[in-house]
């Protein structure tokens, strides 16, 4: 069994990302929780899904550090390699993924929408990383200027040849607001620019991964949910 | 006399490099009366730091050995090991760390947390070491002692807090606030060695107080009394404040952050003070023995001077009246004229002449005692040997040594040299454990091995110096490895018939890939195949063949061999036919297994201003690195990437033209990985055309 049979028998498959990724348009996503709940546990597994079809992932983490990021994903591989024992010759699929991600992290004052634009385009002419996946986690919704970069998101997808862009965003215990499709606070006012809306929530001994909003090629309807496991984090196989 | 030993400090000053770590030592030996004049780390006075001995080490301005020094403090006895920063040499940093209780992590106001520091912050998570921060140059033109303190949390994961606040900074720096005794303290004369206390100026009231609080918050977890103290809103003393924050940092759940300026003469003596308060004597860390007599069975050392003694060899060296051996005693006691016992290779040896180190200079003592760090003459052995006094057969557990990475051929230019040259390598081998030589007979060329390029650099200019041995030195080439990626069948016979008695020997089985550690052999063998004196020999030949693979003459690693089958002759079977069966067994089993070139892979972090960052990823890339991130705050980048070693040569060079000297950068080792085919190409080709030329 090698990098093929992780892909086909990731947990992921049931929320049908794969498609989300398709040529068929580019796709904004969106994890939200209350704090300390996982959200970077599920990017990481959409962004190593990603990885996993061959995809260059970029994975922009504001305020967190570098080894913390990079941890995640040799945890959540580790994890993966666990629960399959009999993936092939793990550290060469290990090497193999990791060349299809970059990390970035910035400092809360330091992250602009222009400075990573500037960052990937160095990148990109210089040949060394060109990405097909963003992944954005830490981004503050609730910050001035982010309703005006969240506006632009599409031709900033176009423009640098993005076919998929993941957010996670905090919701509060104590901000009741929601939008129609039931999208919490502080991102209820944007909801529109998301084609899919995954929310962490925990409900007496589990912890659900449901599906507020989803695009057209998800094979899950909205309202759908999935269990994650609350040690791994990792969405339970059905 | 035994000494009270919650009166012992034994404590090494880590960082990366050129943080100050050597300024910061030579101002604790002033104000504790060790010596009597500062001098300058690079030696612009031509005295140079009294740590820094070795005349590289006050050329170059880094500390390259570690030093022992012993001080003491309001009655207290502190040793103190001055550690290098240059990963290079780590594995001084390594050793002082195994045998110290309590480590000070020094840090640079402006660079803050950097590669070396989460080095050597890892370095003591492995070994549990409490640790305490300083963060140095705070006189320098961008300090930012919160900063840094932001980064201790953030990087390194420490659960750090300022006890201390800047009076000023950068050209301003006046003194600190003393947030445990909510005080003011400035350091006037000449060297600041006369502190005077005052009332906090009143625009720094209003922050002391809400730092304080915080301090408050986060210590008090770690004391009853002083939660207590908190939610009755009663007084809280500085002793309360003291011991929450004792206990923290023993707990290894706090870590207090001081600062100042060395180089000023700023805020060294609260930082005595807190290696005192807050960092652990050797009573308060559980070190623990392996009892050989019980099948290696763990126990914790007693500390107590009455009991067998028990003691360390962390470091050895070639001093002016012979071998002196740094030994930290764990327990029971040690006279002069003792007869003590070494544990791995079962010699007793008397101790003549027992010394506490002050770096290059020593004071005789007629004994020491439990928790010491001393050095002993005339006691032939080699680092990481446990002494005891023959009472007790335990040994204290080993250190972590990582394999050397680069090597270089050098060659003596004439007689005399090569003499010289055998005696010096003889005692460096001796002396650091991955510093590795050896003599390919191929070539004839003596080969020395380290960890990198300034490692081996160093050395040489030792031979030269030290031993006056004059050597040519060849390029630096990356030491390689070869291994196997799939299972092979071999049977092989080797029959030799040539007068005389004659040779004969078969070997039958297989080999695969070693997913962990280098060598491992099995016999299967049923039946009596091979008789059982000779099934050694058939593991001798086998591992006598890993030393060269056929690819690229470098060291064959990972591989599994097991043997099923065989035949023997009853006159012409020996332990030689069986060993030459076996290595032809392996050359041929080899050839089918699939065989590859491992390189080593480097860790490397290069720090400098965002606007480079670009070229900086550009230049990594170029050099077949694979860029793991990059982490960016204000304007300063860190992109760290695994890089082949191979490809690092002369890397410094080209990082400084990039970036008009404005970045650095440091690696370690991190992994060794397969060469990519056109590499290995054009190893395999180098090799085959050395052979021919032969």
């Amino acid at each position: 069994m090698g990098k093929e049979d992780l892909v086909s028998n990731n947990p992921l498959r049931a929320l049908g990302l794969e498609k989300e990724d398709g040529n068929d348009g580019r796709r904004v996503g969106l994890v939200m929780a209350r704090a300390g709940l996982g959200k970077t546990a599920i990017l990481v597994q959409i962004a190593m899904d990603s990885m996993l079809r061959e995809n260059k992932v970029l994975h922009v983490a504001i305020g967190e550090g570098l080894e913390k990021t990079k941890t995640w994903y040799d945890d959540i591989l580790s994890l993966m390699n666990h629960q399959d024992k009999s993936i092939g010759s793990y550290q060469q699929i290990v090497d193999e993924v990791m060349q299809n991600r970059m990390i970035m992290t910035f400092k809360e004052n330091s992250f602009s929408v222009a400075t990573l634009e500037e960052r990937m385009e160095d990148l990109s002419q210089q040949g060394i990383f060109k990405a097909d996946c963003l992944v954005i986690d830490g981004f503050d919704f609730a910050g001035a200027g982010s309703a005006a970069a969240l506006g632009e998101l599409k031709s900033f997808m176009k423009q640098n040849d993005l076919k998929m862009i993941w957010f996670s965003a905090v919701s509060h215990r104590d901000d009741n607001r929601v939008s129609a499709n039931g999208v919490p606070a502080p991102c209820h006012e944007v909801d529109d620019i998301f084609d899919t809306v995954l929310l962490i929530s925990p409900e007496k001994d589990e912890i659900r991964l449901k599906t507020l909003k989803c695009s057209e090629a998800c094979s899950v309807d909205a309202g759908k949910s999935l269990s994650l496991d609350p040690a791994t984090m990792l969405i339970k196989k059905a | 006399m035994s000494v009270d030993l919650s009166n012992v400090r034994n404590i090494g000053i880590s960082a990366h490099i050129d943080s100050g770590k050597t300024t910061l030592t030579e101002r604790i030996l002033f104000y504790t009366d060790r010596i009597h004049a500062i001098h300058d780390v690079r030696g612009k006075d031509g005295v140079g730091a009294k740590m820094d001995s070795m005349e590289l080490e006050r050329e170059r301005g880094i500390t390259i050995q570690s030093a022992a020094t012993y001080c003491n403090w309001k009655g207290n006895n502190i040793n103190i090991i001055d550690t290098p920063g240059h990963v290079d040499f780590t594995v001084e940093v390594e050793r002082a760390l195994r045998v110290l209780d309590g480590a000070v992590l020094i840090l640079c106001s402006v660079g803050g947390v950097q590669s070396q520091s989460i080095t050597v912050n890892r370095q003591m998570d492995r070994y549990n070491v409490p640790r305490i921060s300083f963060i140095n140059k705070c006189d320098r033109t961008g300090a930012n002692p919160e900063r840094v303190t932001r980064q201790l949390q953030d990087k390194l994961g420490l659960n750090a807090h300022m006890l201390q606040l800047p009076i000023g900074l950068e050209n301003d720096l006046a003194g600190v606030v003393d947030l445990v005794t909510m005080k003011a303290l400035y350091f006037d004369g000449d060297n600041g060695e006369i502190i005077r206390e005052e009332e906090i100026p009143a625009e720094l009231q209003d922050a002391a107080d809400a730092k304080r609080e915080e301090l408050l918050d986060a210590v008090s977890m770690f004391s009853d009394d002083l939660m207590e103290a908190m939610l009755e809103e009663t007084e809280i003393t500085s002793d309360m404040v003291k011991a929450a924050v004792r206990a923290g940092t023993l707990a290894l759940e706090f870590s207090p952050v001081f600062i100042g300026s060395a180089y000023k003469n700023k805020a060294v003596q609260p930082l005595l003070d807190a290696v005192e308060y807050y960092l652990p004597c050797p009573t308060d860390v559980e070190n623990i023995g392996l009892d050989l007599d019980k099948n290696e069975e763990e126990f914790p050392v007693s500390n107590n001077d009455d009991d067998p003694l028990v003691m360390l060899a962390f470091k050895l060296e070639d001093g002016r009246y012979g071998q002196l051996t740094y030994v930290r005693t764990y327990q029971g006691r040690l006279t002069k004229g003792d007869t003590i016992y070494n544990v791995r290779t079962g010699k007793k040896v008397k101790v003549g002449r027992l010394v506490r180190m002050h770096s290059d200079d020593m004071e005789d003592i007629d004994s020491c005692g439990s928790g010491d760090i001393v050095a002993l003459f005339g006691v032939d052995c080699a680092s990481g040997d446990t002494f005891t006094d023959g009472k007790i057969t335990c040994s204290m557990s080993s250190m972590h040594i990582p394999e050397p990475v680069i090597s270089l051929a050098i060659l003596p230019v004439d007689n005399k040299a090569q003499i010289n040259m055998s005696k010096a390598l003889n005692r460096f081998t001796k002396e650091d454990p991955t510093f590795k030589t050896f003599v390919d007979h191929e070539t004839n060329e003596t080969i020395i091995s380290g960890m990198g390029e300034l490692h081996l650099e160093v050395y040489v200019e030792r031979m030269k110096r030290e031993y006056n041995a004059e050597v040519e030195v060849g390029a630096p080439q990356v030491a390689y490895r070869e291994t196997i990626s799939a299972r092979a069948e071999f049977n092989y016979t080797h029959k030799k018939q040539t007068g005389g008695s004659g040779q004969f020997g078969r070997v039958a089985g297989y080999m695969e890939p070693l997913e962990e550690g280098e060598y491992e052999f099995e016999d299967k063998i049923v039946g009596g195949a091979i008789p059982r004196e000779f099934i050694s020999s058939c593991d001798k030949g086998f591992a006598k063949s890993l030393a060269k693979g056929t690819l690229c003459g470098s060291p064959v690693t990972g591989v599994r061999c097991v043997i099923n089958d065989g035949s023997f002759h009853a006159v012409d079977s020996s332990d030689v036919a069986f060993q030459l069966a076996a290595a032809g067994a392996f050359r041929e089993g080899y050839a089918k297994a699939k065989p590859k070139i491992m390189e080593p892979i480097m860790k490397v972090a290069v720090e400098g201003p965002s606007e480079f960052q670009g070229s900086v990823m550009g230049s990594i890339n170029q050099r077949r690195g694979m860029i793991i991130g990059t982490t960016e705050e204000g304007n300063y980048t860190v992109v760290e990437a695994e890089v082949p070693l191979s490809e690092m040569f002369g890397y410094s060079t080209a990082l400084r033209s990039l970036t008009q000297g404005k970045a650095e950068f440091t690696m370690e080792f991190a992994s060794f990985k397969p060469v990519p085919k056109s590499v290995s190409e054009e190893l395999v080709k180098k090799y085959q055309d050395e052979k021919k030329e032969k």
